[in-house]
C-alpha cells in the first residue's frame, strides 16, 4: 500500500487535514480555472514540489503513485490528439491543432497534483474524521470505514489462503495453480462473509447499534497550518492572475 | 465494624457469599448447521470472584460466552444477569452489553477501525459518554495494556499480541461490571502474560468480575476463585479452586490433568519435605513454604 506508506510516514502527517484539503482543493479549483496551459502546469508543478520537498515524500513514490492515472491521461490526450473521420475512414491527426491537447494535459497535471499531495499526506483515518467535521452523509462516512478496514482484512485472509496453499504445493504445476486458484476464490467467498459477520457481531457487543462512533484526532497546530494553507492557495491563485 | 467484601456491599463483616450476577440455567443452543453449541448448561457467576472456564476445543466455551453478552439467545432454558432474566429488546440489550464486557478469541472480529485510538473510543462513544470523558478513558485503557505508545497506529501493522491488547483496551474503556474474556493468554508472549495478570488482579481489586475461557489448568489453579469445567458443550463441573484436587474425576472426564503443582505437594507430603495443612497453588507459593521450613 503505497499511498498508505506515504500517507503515514511523511513530514506533514501530524498537520491538520483541514488545511492539507483547502490547499488541495485550491490546487484543484485553480488547476480548472487556468485558460493558460502555462499556468496549470506551473500550479501542478507548485503542488508537486510541496509534496515532494514540503511533506518529504521521494520523488520515486509520487512518482510510481502518479503513473497509472497519467496513463489514463495520456490516453485521454490521444484521443484529442487523433481520430477518425468515420466517413471516409481517414486518419486525421491532431484535428483542433495542439492548443486543446495542451490545455487538458496541463489541467489534468495540476489537478491529479492536487489530489495526489491530499492523498499522500494525509493518513485515510484524518480524511475520513474530516469528511466527518465537514457533516458528509454518515452513511457514506461508514462505508469509507468499512472498506478501508476490510481491504486489509480481506487482503490478509487472501494472504493467508494463497500461502497455506504454496506451503501445501499448491501451487508447484500451472495445473495445480489453476485448481489452488479456483480454490481459492471459493474459500475467499466463504472467508469474507464470515469475517463480515464476525465484526458484525464484534460490533454489537460493543454496544454497536449501526452507527460507527469514533474519536477524532486532534491537531495541535492547527491553526498554523491554516494560515499556511491559505498563503498556499493564495500563490496559486496568484499565478492564475498573472497568466490569464 | 463496618467493612466492604468482594462484593463490594457493606455487610457489617459477616462473610456470606457474593449474589450471583451472571446465571446460566440449562442453556441449550444448536448452530443453524445442526452442531450442538450449548447442551442444558448451566453455570453461576458470582459478584466480584475470578472464573476460568475450562474446556476443550470445540467445548462450547465461545458459545457460551455469545450467550452471556446477549448476541446468542438460548433455545431452551434461560441467561439471567442480576438476578434478572436477559431483556433482549433494544434497550435491555444495551444496558446489558454496557454491563458485561466481551474480548473475542480473535482481535480480527473486534477491530474496525483502522486507527487504534478510533477503534478504543468505539465502545464508550456507543455509551453515549462525552468527548472528555470518552478522551480519558480511551487513554486510560490503552496505559492498562501498554498500548499507549501505539495509540497513533494502524490497526492491520500491529502483531497479533498487540492487536488483542487493543481488543482489551476496547472493552476496558467501557467500564464494564463482569468481564470476559476468551482466551486471553494465548498468542501473548511471557512478559506480556505477566502484564496482562497484574491488569486482572488491578481489575479485581476494584470489584469487576472476571471470567476468561483458557487451556492452562496450571494458571486456572494458580489463579481463579472459581473454576468452571466444560465438554461437549456441557457444564460438566463447578468448584472452588482450592478444592480442585478433589475433583480429579471431573477433570479426567474433561480430559484435563490435575495441575503439576498438585502431584508435586503430593510427592513432597509423602516425603515430608512439606506439612499436610499447607495447599499452595503455585510454584512460587511452594518455593517459599519450602525456603520457610529451612530456615
Ligand atoms: N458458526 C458456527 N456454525 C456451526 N457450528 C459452530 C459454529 N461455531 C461453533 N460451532 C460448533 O459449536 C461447538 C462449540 O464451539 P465453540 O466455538 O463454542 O467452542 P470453544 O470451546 O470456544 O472451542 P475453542 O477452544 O476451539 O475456541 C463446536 O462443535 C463447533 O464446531
Ligand atoms: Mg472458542
Amino acid at each position: 500500500m503505497l499511498i498508505d506508506l506515504c500517507a503515514y510516514s511523511n513530514r506533514w502527517r501530524a498537520a491538520d487535514p483541514a488545511a492539507k484539503g483547502l490547499f488541495a482543493l485550491s490546487g484543484l479549483v485553480s488547476a480548472f480555472a487556468a485558460g493558460n496551459p502555462l499556468a496549470a502546469a506551473g500550479i501542478g508543478a507548485i503542488v508537486s514540489g510541496m509534496t515532494v520537498w514540503g511533506a518529504g515524500i521521494p520523488f520515486s513514490r509520487f512518482f510510481r503513485a502518479a503513473l497509472a492515472p497519467l496513463c489514463f491521461f495520456l490516453l485521454g490526450a490521444l484521443s484529442l490528439a487523433c481520430s477518425v473521420d468515420y466517413r471516409t475512414g481517414d486518419f486525421i491527426w491532431l484535428p483542433g491543432g495542439w492548443t486543446p491537447v495542451g490545455r487538458l494535459a496541463a489541467r489534468s497535471c495540476g489537478a491529479l497534483a492536487s489530489l495526489l499531495f491530499f492523498a499522500l499526506t494525509t493518513p485515510m483515518t484524518d480524511q475520513i474524521a474530516l469528511f466527518r467535521r465537514l457533516r458528509l452523509p454518515e452513511t457514506l462516512i461508514e462505508i469509507m470505514v468499512l472498506c478501508y478496514r476490510m481491504l486489509f482484512v480481506f487482503s490478509e485472509a487472501l494472504r493467508d489462503i494463497h500461502t497455506a496453499q504454496d506451503s501445501r504445493l499448491g501451487y508447484a504445476s500451472p495445473s495445480l495453480a489453476l485448481r489452488s486458484t479456483g480454490n481459492l476464490a471459493a474459500v475467499l467467498v466463504v472467508q469474507v462473509w464470515q469475517r463480515a459477520r464476525a465484526l458484525h457481531l464484534g460490533a454489537l457487543s460493543r454496544n454497536g447499534d449501526g452507527v460507527l462512533r469514533f474519536l477524532g484526532p486532534v491537531f495541535a497546530n492547527a491553526r498554523r497550518d491554516m494560515v499556511f494553507a491559505f498563503a498556499g492557495s493564495a500563490l496559486l491563485f496568484a499565478l492564475l492572475a498573472v497568466m490569464p | 465494624m463496618r467493612r466492604v467484601d468482594a462484593c463490594g456491599n457493606e455487610n457489617g463483616g459477616v462473610d456470606a457469599p457474593c449474589p450471583a450476577l451472571l446465571e446460566f440455567e440449562n442453556v441449550s443452543f444448536t448452530y443453524p448447521d445442526g452442531q450442538p453449541g450449548l447442551d442444558k448448561c448451566s453455570l453461576t457467576i458470582r459478584e466480584g470472584s475470578r472464573n476460568a472456564l475450562i474446556g476443550a476445543n470445540g467445548a462450547g466455551k465461545t458459545t457460551l460466552f455469545l450467550h452471556a453478552n446477549g448476541l446468542f439467545r438460548p433455545q431452551a432454558g434461560m441467561v439471567r444477569y442480576a438476578a434478572h432474566p436477559i431483556d433482549y429488546s433494544r434497550a435491555g440489550l444495551r444496558r446489558l452489553r454496557g454491563e458485561v464486557g466481551l474480548v473475542f478469541q480473535n482481535p480480527d472480529q473486534q477491530l474496525f477501525s483502522a486507527n487504534v485510538r478510533e477503534d478504543v473510543s468505539f465502545g464508550p462513544l456507543n455509551l453515549g459518554l462525552d468527548q472528555k470523558t470518552v478522551r480519558e478513558r480511551v487513554d486510560a485503557a490503552l496505559d492498562a495494556v501498554r498500548m499507549s505508545g501505539f495509540a497513533d497506529r494502524l490497526a492491520h501493522t500491529l502483531s497479533f499480541g498487540q492487536k488483542k491488547r487493543v481488543c482489551i483496551a476496547g472493552v476496558l474503556a467501557m467500564r464494564p461490571r463482569l468481564l470476559i474474556l476468551d482466551e486471553p493468554m494465548a498468542g501473548l508472549d511471557h512478559a506480556m502474560r505477566k502484564e496482562l495478570l497484574s491488569v486482572f488482579d488491578s481489575l479485581y481489586g476494584q470489584g469487576i468480575t472476571l471470567l476468561l475461557a483458557t487451556h492452562d489448568i496450571d494458571f486456572a489453579f494458580r489463579w481463579a476463585d472459581r473454576i468452571h469445567l466444560m465438554a461437549a458443550g456441557r457444564c460438566v463441573a463447578a468448584f472452588d479452586a482450592e478444592n480442585l484436587a478433589d475433583n480429579a474425576e471431573a477433570l479426567e472426564e474433561a480430559a484435563l490433568p490435575l495441575p503439576d503443582i498438585i502431584g508435586l505437594r503430593r510427592h513432597l507430603v509423602g516425603t515430608r519435605a512439606l506439612d499436610d495443612s499447607r495447599a499452595p497453588r503455585s510454584v512460587p507459593e511452594l518455593l517459599d513454604l519450602l525456603m520457610q521450613r529451612s530456615i
